[in-house]
């Protein structure tokens, strides 16, 4: 973007260090990395955190994160590449032209940052900690000048289009001499800020171009808009020259007016459309409220909270580390998180998620996880990875974008150089609209524009992509595996029936299980508790009190019960609670999940589970269907089981019992069979077999994010995500092709209109400006958040 | 019509005045949170 460009390290060291006072008036030093000696600042080991995190390529290998500054199209991202991937120690660069961040992988053996950065800043761009606190506050100043400069374009266009407007009316002779020069002057005196002031970046970037012998969108404007401005300027003051008295000042403002506006608009939408991506980057908030030892609150900046404080968080304030309510309760909105939409209530003792806004009231929360240790800070990771991508069709159109723009600056040569011999003016302004009318950037922003907002659009609904040319894999899709019967149901179980030896009582033994499952945090314990809490609506420690129990991971529980209330009052009773063998119980085989509870006389009660599948299933298996995916299931679990479970969703190919091994076989089976296979996962164990399938996803709430290898994370608990999934994926690469072929259409088609002169240059300069707009307008379809999201699966389903 | 070769100097003029005029609202920032002021009358603090 012409927009950053302001940012040319121009600024003497001295202005490097500056104090900025955060929130609380704590004044923090914030190294702007202007000069190269500054960039050693982010050498020290401690700083690299703040932007990288290890990488995978290797030992002492690391991945950053940096935003490129004062680059504006696809041609310019190739010599950023090019720059850092000569840098001895640099692994792999790779920098999006639609996101503007770029993804470095050093070995920090060979190179430091300052090694890379300086040579980012040598090429004429610049690097930023993409993490940096700078950054935003550098964005908003960049905001600021490209405003100003946007209005000074426009409000001298308008004026200059007054005087040029008796030019065009007046007939001959009507005009007297002096008041036609005047008429110039004034538009000459007014197109100066416009030239000097608005243009700027075009100049600047095209002077880098020059010196760099590189070739970017900027260099053909800026000749465009010099040609015109010396053409009319020697009109105005030597009418007589050789371009005659005509002169273009109206067209020249217009131009750049629409070149801005154009720039101007796109700007803010690539910020809503990254921006999704970048909402959640920036979610936490800068400083929060600390309780001190005394017992009162210090507003401290949220790198300095450790594990163990507690902070207390107002109304609409984003919790910032992950932790546990300690007093009060409140409505939490974890809808980026998660994709949840409904604010759900947490109370003394819940989880809260850094990231996640805190909506009704004030709450002290012990905080348990913060930085990089958040599940905030992993999705981050993940986006950011996903952000700086490249899919397939964007590199493409990358390598073309040089060439494309030499044959632009041939053809206006040539076109110049044809019409020159009849009218040296009208040769010129042929060549300038054959310069402005071109634009590669239409041909490059058309995939990833269109890719990163549909990310950006499923990110909010609680879907992670790991890499964008997944979406182009997802939309081919045909057949879709569930990996894990898990996937289909409810991590929590419900109890179904409870059988009791005779004399004993069904809720007793329901009440002494509970208490003493309420030591345990086993999957089955927590939902004999919520059984018990849900039958009595007390809780289970009201009648029983448990002593001496312990715990055998995997077998059950033991302890010893006291009865509170009136028959069993003051009695002990040792139980187990557990798995047939450690409750000494013999019982005939049977593949549904069942837990025993027995007392010094054996059996005591058993208590056998049903999974409960999610309630949207049903509803996500018939779209799928619908839209032509066939759905399978493969699961580990005994037949019978899968069997029910698919009947209940409506799955006709399900096959139960499969080892991993056969799960792969099953996998390439289908994909030999020309299948598109699209697997979900838990990401827990089934990475061989995510890995094997065209797409994957990673399902639930348990997933490790770090680890998970697959193209999508669903972050949420709600299995419609998958589908909606798909058909943004569909629809995603329809408005990509719709997108290419805008491209190249306009492109095809102006340039020769411009090279036969029938192209004024203020048509072209609109051409160029609305081409790309499109192409962001169409790819902001995709990013129209949740209503139209949920519309779209509705419709379909 | 004389009087023209005043007034186009001045409308010159005046736009610089206008430009002026808009630099010093865009460097206050005046433009950046259009929404907040509104919403600002409402709340307590």
């Amino acid at each position: 973007m012409s927009l950053a460009s302001l940012s040319t390290p121009i600024v003497a060291p001295a202005e490097d260090m500056v104090a900025q006072g955060s929130a609380s008036g704590e004044a923090r030093l914030v190294v702007t990395p202007h000069s190269v000696e500054s960039l050693r600042l982010l050498d020290d080991p401690a700083e690299w955190g703040a932007f990288s995190r290890p990488s995978a390529h290797g030992p002492d290998c690391w991945e950053s994160s940096v935003v490129i500054e004062g680059m504006h199209c696809a041609a310019c991202s190739l010599t950023v590449e090019d720059a850092i991937g000569r840098v001895p120690g640099v692994l792999d660069v790779q920098v999006s032209a639609a996101s503007h961040r770029a993804k470095v992988v050093w070995a920090a053996g060979t190179v430091h940052p300052s090694g890379w950065m300086a040579a980012v800043q040598k090429s004429g761009y610049r690097a930023v900690p993409a993490n940096d606190v700078f950054a935003s506050e550098r964005r908003r100043v960049e905001t600021r000048k490209a405003l100003w400069r946007w209005l000074v374009a426009g409000l001298c266009m308008m004026q200059v289009m007054m005087y040029a407007y008796p030019a065009y009316i007046a007939h001959p002779g009507d005009l007297s001499q002096e008041m036609e020069a005047l008429l110039r002057w004034a538009s000459w005196v007014l197109t100066l800020p416009v030239m000097l002031f608005s243009c700027g970046p075009f100049f600047r970037n095209a002077l880098r171009d020059i010196r760099q012998g590189q070739i970017s969108m900027d260099l053909p404007v800026a000749l465009g808009i010099g040609i015109t401005f010396v053409m009319s300027t020697v009109g105005t003051f030597e009418p007589a020259g050789i371009f005659g008295k005509e002169v273009y000042f109206d067209s020249l403002t217009m131009f750049v007016f629409f070149l801005l506006t154009g720039r101007w608009l796109e700007l803010r939408l690539r910020d809503r459309t990254a921006g999704a991506l970048e909402a959640l980057m920036n979610r936490l908030p800068d400083s929060v409220e600390r309780r001190t030892a005394q017992g009162e609150f210090e507003r401290v900046a949220v790198r300095r909270l450790m594990v163990g404080d507690v902070v207390r968080m107002q109304p609409g304030e984003a919790f910032a580390a992950d932790g546990v309510v300690e007093q009060g309760e409140t409505l939490v909105d974890e809808a980026l998180l998660t994709g949840e939409s409904r604010p759900l209530l947490r109370t003394v003792g819940s989880q809260v998620v850094a990231g996640s806004h805190n909506l009704s009231s004030t709450v002290l929360v012990r905080v348990e996880r913060v930085g990089a240790d958040t599940r905030f800070a992993q999705i981050v990771a993940l986006m950011e990875s996903a952000s700086a991508t490249k899919p397939r069709g964007a590199q493409i159109a990358d390598r073309l974008a040089k060439p494309f723009l030499i044959g632009v600056l041939v053809a206006a040569a040539l076109a110049c150089a044809w019409w020159w011999g009849r009218d040296p003016g009208h040769a010129l302004m042929v060549a300038v609209a054959v310069l402005v009318v071109t634009c590669p950037c239409a041909l490059s922003l058309a995939t990833p524009a269109a890719m990163l907002a549909a990310a950006g659009s499923l990110a909010r609904a609680g879907v992670m992509v790991r890499n964008l040319q997944a979406l182009e894999a997802l939309a081919d899709v045909d057949t879709l595996v569930f990996d894990k019967t898990g996937t289909l149901t409810k991590d929590a179980m419900v109890p179904e029936s409870v059988r009791v030896r005779s004399g004993a009582s069904q809720p007793q033994a329901l009440a002494m299980a509970a208490a003493i499952a309420a030591h345990s945090l086993h999957p089955v314990s927590r939902a004999l508790v919520q059984a018990f809490a849900q039958k009595s609506g007390s809780d289970a420690s009201d009648a029983w009190e448990c002593g001496a129990v312990s715990e055998l991971a995997g077998q059950g529980v033991s302890g010893v019960v006291r009865g509170l209330t009136d028959p069993m009052q003051g009695k002990d009773i040792a139980v187990k609670l557990g798995s047939a063998a450690f409750c000494g119980v013999q019982v005939d085989a049977d593949d549904s999940v069942r837990v025993f509870l027995s007392d010094a006389q054996g059996w005591l009660a058993t208590f056998s589970f049903t999974e409960e599948l999610r309630p949207e299933a049903q509803k996500a298996v018939a779209s799928l269907e619908q839209a032509g995916v066939s759905v399978h299931l493969l699961s580990g679990d005994g037949a019978e089981s899968v069997a029910r479970i698919a009947q209940q969703v409506g799955i006709v190919n399900a096959q139960g019992g499969c080892s991993p091994a056969s799960k792969l076989e099953a996998l390439r089976a289908l994909q030999s069979a020309g299948r598109t296979v699209a697997m979900v996962g838990d990401g827990l164990n089934d990475g061989p077999i995510l890995a094997g399938a065209h797409v994957s996803f990673a399902f639930g709430q348990a997933v490790p994010l770090a680890q998970a290898q697959s193209d999508f994370v669903v972050m949420g608990e709600r299995l419609e995500s998958v589908v909606q999934a798909v058909f943004l994926a569909r629809k995603t690469m329809a408005i990509v092709r719709q997108n290419l072929w805008w491209a190249l259409m306009y492109n095809a088609a102006c340039v020769p209109l411009a090279v036969v002169g029938w192209l004024p240059a203020w048509l072209a300069g609109l051409g160029m400006a609305t081409s790309s707009l499109i192409v962001v307008l169409n790819a902001l379809r995709l990013a129209r958040g949740g209503s139209q999201f949920d519309a779209l699966t509705r419709k379909e389903a | 019509m004389d009087i023209l070769y005043l007034l186009i100097p001045l409308s010159v003029a005046l736009v610089f005045f206008i430009l002026g005029g808009l630099w010093w609202a865009i460097d206050r920032g005046q433009f950046e949170d259009i929404e907040a002021e509104g919403a600002r009358i409402l709340k307590d603090s």
